[in-house]
């Protein structure tokens, strides 16, 4: 896959200038924990009709950020960002709570240090 | 005042298979605003993959995500895995590998059509379709052992080799199936009641589709060619007959009728896999633990399925990414609802062939 | 009520609810009352009104969400009902057992009666389980029907418990004896 580096500052526009409605496919949101109380983003694309490696944007920054939305012109993103804020805790923009989980479950399961 | 009615329809309701809630907000017949909640078969799929089970198990725990499409989702784990351990599989564990998953979109396709003509009042149609649909469940048992949730790919390989009186046994039940699809096909296009009513109803534009970044038949139906058999090169498929089928409109006929084609070009695509099958072992040889993060697509009988993993050559891995068909197609779903009549809400909901399991994990 | 009995034992509605499974046991079901098996020759109908049902069959491990649902469906369908968990995770949790959104088996939330095993469970046994069902509401059905006389209503209590007693010391001496 083609991974290319975005900072927070700069990731809505690059993925604007990047994405293609007619060409490109949104796949997902992914996210991971990463060391230092920090997460790391993965915004993933394909292509439609033709075979080559998906498109990784990816991001690190710390957990307490509150990060860009791509839903303005990315309709579809909403489920992913949902998921992620309910997963792992994080906050991004227009995107509720509570998509999966209740009040009374495990909040932020995959955001937490496993034991 | 408010202009609106909210009509609220599920978790239970006799149209839905699964648990999933809609709030429809109504004004007169014309439905203006729905809310989906999506979330009532949420287990905790993702988090116990990557903290209770070790990688070889993983597979088997991925299938239990969804029923219906539990061969795509432990071929699409494998997938990713086999890249992580730099295994190549050779030509007869691609072959028995795109059978099943041929099997698995046929008896999805024809659930899926047995529904809608349920919702469409006829329920002997339903009946009907459900009797034809166990030819295939009874090749998916002598295949594999079990008539849902078969375990059937392992990482390397597969569990079972196709016996000579299998593939008898697939050919025969083909050869069965296939005059019934045929009239299927008949009673789809020229049945007052499920043709031409559904003419135009949840209907959903090519730039709509483009927009709503929408998948499978779903997406084909609207004349978006997208099909992960054609995007990927993990599999052979243009040696066994594949074309991508594609419709105009996008409205519940047409979604019909692409699953009608895709069931005709399934089986031919499982006649030429059984015939052509190469030799070769059903095992290969694996070592190591998974590392480095890899992606993989399938495409399942709801369209695209991925596939994320990352390991860090530890047995439990670090992270297992599922993203299923529907959960990026309810966007699109929405979208279609808003602007029709209400009553036609539970025959729209059968035609985008919804798989809250899948949603939810 | 007589009357009318006589007919409803050949007619038992079942409600389905999926509580959380994966889809598996619920196509069975499906699969179960078409005509390959056949369920409906048995008076057997899906309905989806639980006032209507007697029968309860139920998929999956309780999810969070769905908890509050399955009570409510179990307390509208009209006495006597029967439930019937299908499938390994509606027992026990079969491989969902201990995640986090999940409660293991819904038995810590209604009475079961009927647990059909499985992972799927194939459409022969829930026939098998509907028809075990079927047994224990005509059962239910009897116990319901029969008069309550007050005076010799005692009696007929502690004849209740002295069986229930003598079935639990027999279940001890099986349970010691390996």
């Amino acid at each position: 896959m083609n991974k290319i580096d975005v900072s927070l500052e700069n990731v809505v526009e690059t993925i604007k200038a990047f994405y293609d409605p007619a060409a490109h496919h949104f796949l997902t949101l992914n996210a991971l924990r990463a060391p230092e109380d920090q997460i790391e983003l993965e915004w993933i694309f394909t292509r439609y009709g033709v075979i080559e490696e998906p498109t990784v944007f990816t991001l690190t920054c710390k957990r307490d950020v509150l990060i860009p939305s791509v839903t303005s012109f990315i309709p579809s993103a909403i489920m992913s960002e949902r998921e992620t804020v309910d997963m792992f805790g994080v906050s991004i923009e227009g995107a509720k709570r509570g998509l999966y989980l209740d009040d009374d479950s495990l909040q932020m399961p995959l955001g937490r240090c496993r034991v | 005042m408010k202009k609106t009615v909210e009509i609220p329809l599920g978790s239970q309701h006799i149209s839905l298979l699964e648990p999933i809630r809609f709030r429809f907000h109504c004004e007169n017949e014309v439905i203006r605003d729905v809310d989906a909640d999506v979330g009532f078969v949420h287990r905790g799929v993702e988090e116990a993959c990557a903290s209770r089970f070790e990688f070889k198990q993983v597979g088997y725990v991925v299938a239990r995500v969804c029923g219906l499409c539990a061969i795509t989702h432990s071929l699409g784990y494998t997938l990713a895995v086999e890249k992580l351990l730099h295994v190549s599989t050779n030509e007869r564990i691609k072959y028995l590998r795109m059978l099943m998953v041929e099997l698995d979109r046929i008896h999805s396709h024809m659930l899926c059509l047995a529904h809608t003509s349920e919702n469409a009042g006829f329920e002997a149609l339903f009946m009907q379709i459900m009797n034809d649909r166990e030819l295939i469940m009874d090749v998916q048992e002598a295949l594999s052992g079990n008539r849902v949730q078969f375990d059937y790919i392992s990482i390397g390989g597969v569990n079972r080799d196709l016996s000579v009186e299998a593939a008898a046994l697939v050919l025969r039940n083909l050869a069965l199936l296939e005059p019934k699809i045929d009239e299927l096909f008949e009673r789809f296009t020229n049945n007052w009641s499920l043709s031409l009513k559904y003419r135009g109803i949840g209907a959903l534009s090519l730039e709509q589709a483009y927009m709503y970044n929408t998948l499978g038949p779903l997406a084909r139906a609207a004349g978006l060619v997208t099909d992960v058999r054609l995007e990927t090169d993990d599999f052979p498929y243009a040696q066994v007959g594949f074309e991508i089928i594609t419709e105009r409109g996008g409205d519940i006929y047409a979604r019909n009728l692409v699953r009608l084609r895709e069931l005709k070009q399934s089986m031919q695509m499982v006649r030429n896999i059984v015939e052509g099958l190469p030799e070769g072992a059903i095992q290969e040889k694996t070592k190591g633990k998974p590392e480095g993060e890899a992606i993989a697509r399938v495409e399942a009988p709801r369209g695209e399925l991925m596939y994320l993993v990352r390991g860090n050559k530890t047995s439990i891995l670090e992270r297992v990414r599922i993203k299923t068909p529907t959960f990026s197609g309810i966007p699109a779903m929405i979208e279609i609802f808003k602007g029709s009549n209400f009553a036609d809400a539970p025959a729209i909901l059968a035609s985008f062939d919804p798989c809250m399991s899948c949603t939810a994990k | 009520m007589s009357f009318w009995s006589k007919w409803r034992k050949r007619a038992p509605w079942i409600l389905h609810y999926n509580a959380g499974s994966c889809n598996g046991c619920d196509i069975e079901i499906l699969a179960a009352l078409s005509p390959r098996y056949d369920l409906e020759r048995f008076g057997v109908l899906n309905s989806g009104n639980p006032k209507q049902s007697d029968i309860f069959l139920v998929t999956g491990p309780v999810t969070y969400r769905s908890r509050e649902r399955l009570i409510e469906l179990y307390m509208q369908i009209p006495e006597p009902k029967v439930v019937v968990a299908v499938g390994a995770c509606t027992a026990t949790g079969g491989v969902f057992r201990g995640m986090y959104n999940v409660e293991d088996g819904i038995d810590r939330y209604i009475p079961v009666d009927v647990y059909v095993p499985g992972c799927a469970a194939g459409p022969q046994l829930i026939i098998d389980g509907v028809m075990e069902a079927v047994k224990i509401w005509e059962r239910k059905t009897q116990e319901i029907e029969e008069p309550f006389k007050l005076f010799g209503g005692m009696g007929k209590i502690g004849e209740a418990l002295s069986r229930r007693n003598t079935l639990e010391v027999k279940d001890e001496q099986n349970r010691r004896e390996p």
